[in-house]
């Protein structure tokens, strides 16, 4: 049974690779963008070797790691389910024995590969070229719970990205929502800053959405600047989230199914 | 021009029909574009407010090149949506019917649809930077003036980009991603391009003139620029424009009116 979810990746894989060169841009995108934001820090580092409570290298792995576990975390292929219920296709896979969420999990993973897989070339080079100023952490703790933090984030973001998808029960175009929910994604996960910067009320409202959990979070404990206090309250609000995310989405399959009507097909 | 006006008129007008025909989808969209612009010059103010001086750069100046970068930014998004959407005319063949128009198929593809969503942040950047300049420095007239004139230049260098993007969509059918290329290089002009370190900065300002399409116009308005990049800047525009036109004309070669 679990053969064909691994096909489904593979599939993501070879689809991937039918147009190599529209891959190459967003990989060339990608670059850009982390490019942006790490000499953007480093403009405002300066010569200085502290800013906001972190030295350089910190500050400098925080930008880069969230660039990098940012290929893991936020790539994703689950964006199509919403295309589907518009267009009707979703019929194809509800007269399939397969689960669709498991499905879709298992695209996603593909494609989280297939970046990564990229990014490891990307980073190699970056490193080999910029030489930047990166914090290995030496504590295989921090380094066990970081990878825990980062399959938390992954099975988050894949509910989030489910449930904005499953709007397009009730509204024709999901992707004007998509667009909002990238740029919501950017900003509240800590792509472009480490979210403590912010005025301590401000911080403490972020720390309870689930965005921060995809980023912010597991980077602060590879870095081992969180307490321990701090990171098993992360990892409590991060699951409390996840099962949220869960029920909420079975119950907008379960009366969005009762609505779809196949149009288009 | 009158008549490209008027053809231009009426093409804007189905755009904007065509947009509105989903309220909810241009409501969202544009929010999406304001909250945008709002998280980054959050994340402009929260920086300015902890330090001094960002490369040499009050945080005033700061706000200023991202103004720019915005309004710079959102004009050719308005103007040359037509762009985003081109490569699937050339796919389906639909392209012939911009050859058989009794006007320029280019005038067609980089102006065909005008993208009316972008009028809110278009606007709304335009009184901020009025207020703001107000507000914040003392400039004189010719400095506007000028400011207005680099800005221009800036769009025509846009304006080459995304005939030079029309042109590829042509000779390769494959790509999607390079308008969204040249939207993401732009990006690093969100603050002034002198912050970055060579050979980036380098590249930025001469290779890709993303230095000369959003830092100059600001640094003009502050008194800042140096007079050889300001001469520097009108030739880099006029290459591009010749560079990308030319670029066009043999493109239009490969055209083998797929699937038509």
């Amino acid at each position: 049974m679990i053969k064909q979810y691994f096909l489904a990746a593979k599939n993501t894989w070879d689809e991937t690779f039918v147009y190599r060169l529209n891959f190459s841009i967003w990989r060339i995108r990608t670059v850009i963008s982390l490019l942006i934001t790490y000499f953007l820090w480093l403009a405002l580092l300066g010569n200085g070797s502290f800013i906001f409570g972190y030295t350089k290298a910190q500050m400098i792995t925080y930008i880069l790691g969230t660039a990098f576990i940012g290929n893991l975390v936020l790539s994703s292929r689950s964006a199509t389910i919403g295309d589907e219920i518009n267009t009707g296709d979703l019929s194809n896979y509800l007269i399939k024995p397969m689960n669709y969420f498991t499905y879709w999990f298992f695209r996603d993973l593909g494609d989280k590969a297939m970046n990564m897989s990229f990014a490891l070339i990307e980073f190699f080079l970056i490193f080999i070229l910029l030489k930047p100023d990166f914090y290995l952490q030496p504590n295989i703790i921090y380094v066990v719970l970081f990878v825990i933090a980062l399959l938390i984030s992954i099975t988050i973001l894949f509910f989030l990205n489910v449930l904005v998808s499953l709007l397009a029960f009730w509204v024709d175009e999901v992707w004007p929502l998509r667009f909002i929910f990238f740029i919501i994604i950017q900003f509240f996960a800590g792509s472009l800053f480490p979210l403590d910067i912010l005025p301590k009320p401000l911080f403490l409202i972020f720390s309870s959405l689930p965005f921060p959990y995809l980023l912010y979070f597991p980077m602060k404990i590879y870095l081992g600047n969180e307490n321990w206090q701090g990171i098993l309250v992360g990892f409590l609000i991060s699951v409390i989230w996840i099962f949220l995310l869960i029920k909420f989405t079975n119950f907008l399959w379960e009366i969005g199914l009762r609505k779809y009507s196949a149009q288009g097909r | 021009m009158k008549k490209y006006l008027k053809i231009w008129w009426i093409l804007t007008i189905a755009s904007a029909q065509n947009n509105f025909s989903s309220r909810f989808g241009a409501f969202i969209l544009i929010f999406g574009k304001i909250i945008r612009f709002l998280f980054f010059f959050f994340f402009l103010i929260i920086i300015g407010s902890r330090v001094s001086k960002i490369g040499g750069y009050s945080l005033n100046q700061l706000i200023l090149f991202f103004l720019t970068f915005q309004l710079i930014d959102t004009l050719p998004q308005f103007f040359m949506r037509a762009v985003y959407r081109f490569r699937q005319y050339i796919v389906t063949g639909d392209f012939d019917y911009f050859l058989i128009s009794p006007f320029p198929a280019l005038f067609r593809g980089l102006f065909g649809e005008t993208d009316p969503l972008d009028i809110p942040m278009i606007v709304g950047t335009i009184i901020f930077i009025i207020i703001f300049i107000n507000k914040a420095f003392t400039v004189s007239y010719f400095n506007i003036f000028l400011y207005i004139i680099f800005i221009f230049n800036a769009l025509l260098i846009a304006a080459s980009f995304h005939i030079a993007v029309l042109a590829l969509g042509i000779v390769t059918t494959e790509i999607d991603n390079a308008i969204m290329l040249y939207r993401d290089t732009t990006q690093m002009g969100r603050i002034p391009v002198d912050i970055y370190k060579e050979p980036l900065r380098g590249l930025i300002t001469f290779i890709i003139p993303v230095g000369i399409m959003m830092t100059v116009p600001a640094k003009v308005l502050l008194g800042i620029a140096p007079f050889t990049i300001i001469i520097i800047s009108f030739l880099i525009a006029a290459i591009f424009l010749s560079l990308s036109l030319f670029f066009w004309k043999r493109a239009l070669r490969f055209y083998s009116s797929a699937s038509s």
